[in-house]
């Protein structure tokens, strides 16, 4: 097994229940640095929350994360999620055009830093098959494929050692599911967690994880 | 000039024109008559009440005694408020009290102290209406600005965890629901002030010309009002998301479900 600085992501022993109902038991994972892992599993059954929970955003009743080699709590959520990009199932881009959209999360003192990133924008759009004309519409007006490359695209320039991927291609056609299944395979630097039900599209991953509820997991 | 007093056989009539409202409800079988049945009674029964109070108020005159009923009325408030948002009050009710008494207070003691001279900041004369007309109007800000800011949050939640996992600190994901709570809130004040007396003859210049004051005086109490109405609206919905915010959100930056009424199903 890799030391704990070889993980990016690890989950013990975790355990979710939604409205009284176990979902999983026991659910422990290891993604070793620089690893591509694909969760799968039925619906409902748990494997959008285990990503929430590796950004805080989800508690377990029990069992811990840990991210870069790091124990997630309270105190250290803030600075771990600066360690990761987050694509989530049909993604909320909020209201404005899509430069504001892109634009925001540069704002923010955590990525001020990163707003030269935004010179690959345009290549970024080019490789998944956006039109610069895009960037001065709103977003209201966009499609669900055209929110979910946006999203990527954020979480591509806010570059992330760790990508923790929701069902990243539910609205993607097939040349575009091509072209981010090359991507990522491409960039060898990146830890990708994602979690699909298109197999397909990942065969590149590490290890596929499947989650039946009731304690499955595995180590990359 | 001393205003004619209303006797108790005239205010009577006055509860005749309620025959235009109640022919409208009944005509039109609108099912709000046990509603504004029970709303004209304890309309009736508090302002009584509240009538006998204050005189002992006004009378008295008593630094201590005037405090108390800011406090009694921004106690009512902060309920009040708690209650429309659909929010527990035990997780809100003290935040929201300290904003609700900050927010009145200030504008209060400056309009008292600064503009009026008064000796005695907290004069009843001056510091029970126009205290109780800042805190009218904070209240409706607050349910509207209160209820909007974690609403929205509840709802549009895939858009707040996003800015969380963008990297974003607690205050700079809850920036733009702030501004829109913020915006909601004051949306009203902003449109009363730019319409006030072409549309409506303001409560307190009525009330200041009734007392048999000089319209132009009025007016100048009136813009006063509106001013500091606006300043206690402004401070009162932004600290009063702020400090709510502490007790409705975990360490974590999300939004704890226990703070709805509803648990946040």
């Amino acid at each position: 097994m890799a030391g704990s600085d070889d993980i990016a992501l690890r989950a013990e022993n975790l355990s979710l229940a939604f409205e009284g109902k176990t979902l999983l038991e026991g659910f422990s994972l290891d993604v070793p640095v620089g690893r591509k892992v694909l969760m799968t599993g039925p619906s409902g059954c748990g494997k959008s929350t285990i990503l929430k929970c590796f950004l805080g955003l989800a508690t377990a009743p029990t069992g811990s994360v840990a991210v870069a080699g790091r124990l997630l709590t309270a105190t250290t959520v803030w600075s771990l999620r600066r360690q990761i990009a987050y694509v989530t199932q049909e993604p909320d881009l909020g209201t404005g055009t899509v430069r504001q959209v892109v634009d925001r999360p540069f704002h923010y003192r955590a990525n001020v830093h990163l707003r030269d990133n935004l010179g690959q924008l345009r290549e970024l759009m080019d490789l998944f098959s956006l039109g610069g004309e895009l960037l001065d519409k709103n977003v209201s007006k966009l499609s669900g494929g055209e929110k979910q490359r946006i999203a990527l695209i954020v979480a591509i320039l806010l570059d992330r050692p760790i990508l923790l991927l929701d069902e990243p291609t539910s609205a993607l056609d097939v040349r575009t599911r091509k072209t981010l299944g090359e991507y990522l395979h491409s960039r060898t630097d990146l830890t990708v967690l994602v979690v699909a039900h298109d197999t397909d599209t990942f065969t590149f991953a590490d290890n596929i994880v499947q989650i039946q509820g009731h304690g499955a997991g595995g180590s990359a | 000039m001393n205003i004619q007093d209303i006797a108790l056989w005239q205010l009577a009539l006055a509860y005749l024109l309620l025959a235009l409202p109640l022919g409208v409800i009944l005509w039109y079988k609108i099912p709000i008559l046990g509603r504004t049945t029970l709303a004209l009674v304890r309309m009736t029964v508090q302002l009584v009440f509240v009538g006998l109070y204050l005189q002992v108020i006004f009378e008295r005159n008593n630094v201590w005694l005037n405090l108390g009923w800011l406090i009694v009325m921004v106690t009512v408030a902060d309920v009040s408020v708690a209650r429309s948002c659909e929010l527990r009050l035990a997780r809100i009710a003290l935040p929201l009290f300290a904003a609700l008494l900050l927010g009145t207070a200030a504008p209060m003691l400056i309009f008292t102290g600064l503009i009026l001279r008064c000796d005695n900041l907290m004069d009843a004369q001056y510091a029970i209406p126009i205290g109780g007309m800042i805190l009218g109007n904070c209240l409706r800000a607050d349910i509207v600005g209160i209820r909007t800011f974690y609403n929205s949050i509840r709802t549009s939640e895939k858009l707040y965890h996003n800015a969380l996992a963008q990297g974003a600190l607690l205050h700079e994901a809850v920036r733009p629901f702030i501004t829109e709570a913020c915006q909601a809130a004051m949306a009203p004040a902003v449109a009363t002030m730019a319409t006030i007396g072409l549309v409506s003859l303001p409560g307190m210049m009525t009330g200041v010309i009734l007392g048999g004051a000089d319209p132009m005086t009025a007016i100048k109490y009136q813009i006063a009002i509106m001013i500091a109405i606006f300043s206690g609206t402004a401070v009162t919905v932004a600290l009063g998301i702020r400090m709510t915010m502490r007790s409705a959100f975990d360490h974590y930056g999300v939004l704890k479900g226990s703070v709805f009424r509803d648990g946040g199903n």
